[in-house]
């Protein structure tokens, strides 16, 4: 008895048991290893392009390249109608938010497969990686878009019809939203896949699907307006508008839809949040 | 001493076998015949009762012990004794089955050297990203680290990146940096075994220092009889995840000599 009582009068730091909380989220700690946050962002984002020849050029490139390809493909050959707005401008804007949630939806999907080797080695707060990934395709959505922004000045010059408005200002919350979906979702597939294994290649396919899903290489416009809830039924769709509307001034903008996917984006980062703390603390027996 | 490691009738249960069919496809098939009410097709021929394909295995059984302040206990036993179960306990990496285990203070766990290291990095790049992976401070990484790369010996290179290393180099480095961090508890597996003799006696003089001279204490599992009895003031020895023998190193080691032997 009096080895209990002994033990019990340590102020202990940790305790480690078999207990799971449902969201077992130690805010502290995390702010405790910001540092590790801080060089995990910049290790992804300086071996993303070391040993490269072109380097961080490549940050550009890709959102070009990706536009150019739409472009040619369903601008010149499939002639889908733009709104009126230069077809380079219309598919890099949807390019440009696509690919900040694809991107970081992967990439956080894939935490589990990916920090494999350190999560069995070294104990920190998990979540610090998934925060990392998030962080980091912030600032390459950063980058583009400034590519993105020169295009629209070019235009602009150039006289187009474009009508740039005060939405501009909405950017910020819009990208919030986008980001945490995107982490969310990305939370529960990489939950999912310490158990499943093949849910991989289901994501690498289904986000292609999902991707022609939303308005990136066609405009809401062109779907009929009594089929339209259909397209608002993905989360993304009003995004992608909202955001064409913010910078282009062409676009459907719904509010009922976008604040439904708000409150997805929110329901959606919460449960991603539970799988993932459920899942970190004793993955390593199962994977 | 103070009380700061408490292991409170610790096990750890694995399931042998397979458990769930980790594919989303044999998940979703099963659960539809439940749905139905139908067998499960892909449940193990001679269903429960015959041949159970899930059997479980204690890698640790009601294990049970204490670590003061300033103690250097070694934790030794053969293949399968439970020894890295018990440490992957104590790094957090994974939870009991049952029973609890409580720590006092910073522990810094290093299962393997280099965790972390990114091959495109350069050596002080690395050591920055090994450090907070462990749990530093940048500031206090940049405090240690002139001493760091004094210890690693491998000055010159420090700004090349660790993929041009040899081996040797790049554990020295990964060492060093485990060596200078900062926390009240060190748990080491089996990392001496790395470097060549000399860097090894260097290793093990170190921790005696960081034992004997800062107070720290250092949770160290080995099947090296030699090192432990040089390191430790404590053993403990474990068979078949019990724990049979705990006490002064010297008597506790005699006892696993004697199993060696068989």
């Amino acid at each position: 008895m009096s080895e209990i009582e002994r033990t019990d009068e340590v102020a202990w730091d940790h305790v480690i048991t078999s207990k799971k909380r449902v969201l077992d989220i130690n805010v502290k700690e995390l702010v405790k290893y910001r540092d590790l946050l801080f060089l995990l962002v910049r290790r992804d984002f300086v071996a993303q392009y070391k040993q490269s020849v072109l380097g961080p050029l490549w940050f550009f490139i890709q959102p070009l390249l990706n536009t150019l390809v739409f472009t040619v493909i369903f601008g010149n050959i499939a002639k889908i109608p733009t709104d009126g707005i230069p077809n380079m401008l219309f598919y890099m804007a949807g390019t440009v938010v696509w690919s900040f949630f694809s991107l970081t939806f992967t990439n956080v999907g894939m935490t589990f497969a990916t920090a494999n080797g350190l999560f069995s080695k070294v104990y920190f707060p998990r979540l610090i990686v998934p925060i990392a990934n998030v962080i980091n395709n912030v600032i390459t959505f950063g980058i583009q878009f400034l590519l993105f922004l020169g295009f629209l000045f070019y235009f602009l010059l150039a006289g187009s019809a474009l009508h740039p408005n005060l939405w501009i200002l909405f950017l910020p919350i819009l990208l919030i939203h986008v980001g945490l979906f995107a982490m969310g979702t990305g939370l529960i597939v990489s939950a999912l896949t310490t158990k499943y294994r093949d849910l991989r290649f289901l994501v690498g396919f289904g986000l292609q699907l999902w991707m022609y899903a939303t308005p990136v290489v066609y405009p809401a416009s062109i779907v009929k307006p009594s089929l339209l809830w259909v397209l608002w039924m993905n989360p993304l769709a009003p995004v992608v508008e909202f955001f064409r509307f913010m910078f282009l001034g062409k676009g459907i903008v719904n509010p009922l839809f976008y604040s439904i996917s708000v409150v997805e984006s929110l329901l959606l980062i919460l449960l991603g949040l539970v799988l993932f703390t459920r899942t970190e603390k004793d993955f390593i027996d199962r994977i | 001493m103070a009380l700061c490691v408490s292991v409170d009738h610790v096990s750890k249960q694995y399931i042998l076998g397979n458990f769930g069919y980790g594919t989303f496809r044999h998940d979703l098939q099963s659960w539809w015949a439940k749905l139905r009410g139908k067998e499960d097709p892909n449940a193990k021929l001679g269903g429960p009762g015959l041949g159970e394909a899930n059997e479980e295995f204690m890698a640790l059984n009601d294990v049970s012990f204490e670590v003061h302040e300033g103690d250097r206990v070694g934790i030794v036993g053969r293949n399968g004794s439970g020894k890295s179960t018990i440490l992957k306990i104590l790094s957090r990496l994974t939870t009991p089955t049952r029973g609890s285990v409580k720590i006092k203070g910073r522990v810094a766990s290093l299962l393997e050297v280099g965790t972390g290291f990114h091959p495109d990095l350069t050596g002080r790049e690395n050591v920055y990203l090994n450090g907070s992976i462990l749990g530093m401070r940048r500031w206090e990484i940049r405090e240690k680290f002139e001493e760091i790369v004094a210890f690693s010996e491998i000055n010159q290179f420090i700004d090349t990146p660790v993929k041009r290393y040899s081996s040797g180099m790049y554990i020295r480095l990964a060492f060093a940096v485990a060596a200078h961090l900062k926390s009240e508890i060190l748990i080491l597996d089996e990392i001496l075994a790395v470097g060549d003799m000399g860097f090894q006696q260097k290793c093990v003089a170190k921790m005696k220092s960081l034992g004997q001279d800062e107070g720290r204490t250092i949770i160290f599992v080995s099947h090296i009889p030699g090192y432990v009895k040089e390191l430790c003031t404590r053993a403990i020895l474990l068979r078949k995840g019990q724990m049979v023998m705990e006490g002064e190193t010297l008597p506790v080691m005699d006892e696993y000599e004697r199993e060696l032997r068989g």
